[in-house]
């Protein structure tokens, strides 16, 4: 018996947008923040605390749908989820995500959360519209740490995200793209 | 390689700059790695 359409349906378009508006803004993070590191010269620092702060809200979404619509029990790691892995248990198909799914999941939040408290805290060292430049609110040393986390987190971003590309484009993983893509696991209408 | 950027402030100590750029190359390569392991790990258990 196949259910409605709504019931295909693996992630709803309010998590869908969430995962392309981060995808959009890491990009542009991770360009404005490293481009200039090879040599390409642009005003990127606007262009990064905007993003920053975009990928931040985001954030702040993501977390509202996670804790108060879907709940976090469907990402935490089990022991079933484990079984399954080492190959002792058969696969469930009810279960939404694997055990590999749900731990590059918690390593990218922490990663991402690293970046984004970081972040916001290096704002206090920019001017912009909206408030003034105050680096005094840490001391040099509590700075060099807050951009050791910052650097060392963006570069964890980078491992992560070739990792996320690669493993996305797979043929097996195709219908989870599509499910990214469309919400439904499959590219064809209807099928 | 360096792993931390350092600068001397207007006192002459020395200060933390942040992470060094110079590693910029082992995430890269690092997930090159990753992938390279999969596929032969696709290819070898294709074939079993």
């Amino acid at each position: 018996m196949s259910g409605s359409a709504a019931d295909d349906i693996r992630h709803k378009w309010p998590d869908r947008s969430f995962h392309w508006t981060m995808a959009v803004l890491v990009v542009v993070l991770l360009g404005t923040a490293f481009l200039p590191v090879l040599g390409l010269r642009f005003d990127w620092v606007p262009i990064h605390w905007i993003s920053g702060v975009l990928l931040t809200a985001a954030i702040v979404f993501h977390l509202y749908r996670a804790f108060l619509v879907h709940g976090i029990r469907p990402m935490l790691p089990t022991g079933h989820d484990l079984r399954v892995a080492l190959g002792r248990a058969p696969e469930d198909g009810a279960v939404k995500y694997d055990l590999n799914q749900k731990l590059y999941h918690w390593a990218v939040a922490a990663t991402i959360l690293v970046l984004a408290v970081t972040g916001c805290v290096m704002l206090a060292k920019i001017d912009t519209p909206l408030w003034r430049r105050d680096p005094s609110i840490l001391s040099d040393r509590d700075w060099g740490v807050v951009y050791v986390c910052h650097g060392a987190a963006s570069l964890l971003l980078i491992f992560f995200f070739i990792l996320h590309v690669y493993f996305a484009f797979l043929p097996e993983h195709r219908r989870l793209l599509a499910a990214m893509v469309l919400g439904r696991e499959t590219w064809r209408r209807g099928a | 390689m360096e792993v931390f950027r350092f600068s001397k402030n207007v006192w002459g100590q020395e200060m933390l700059l942040g992470m060094s750029w110079d590693l910029l190359w082992v995430p890269v390569a690092a997930a090159l790695a990753c992938i390279a392991a999969h596929q032969l790990f696709r290819l070898t258990s294709r074939r079993s």
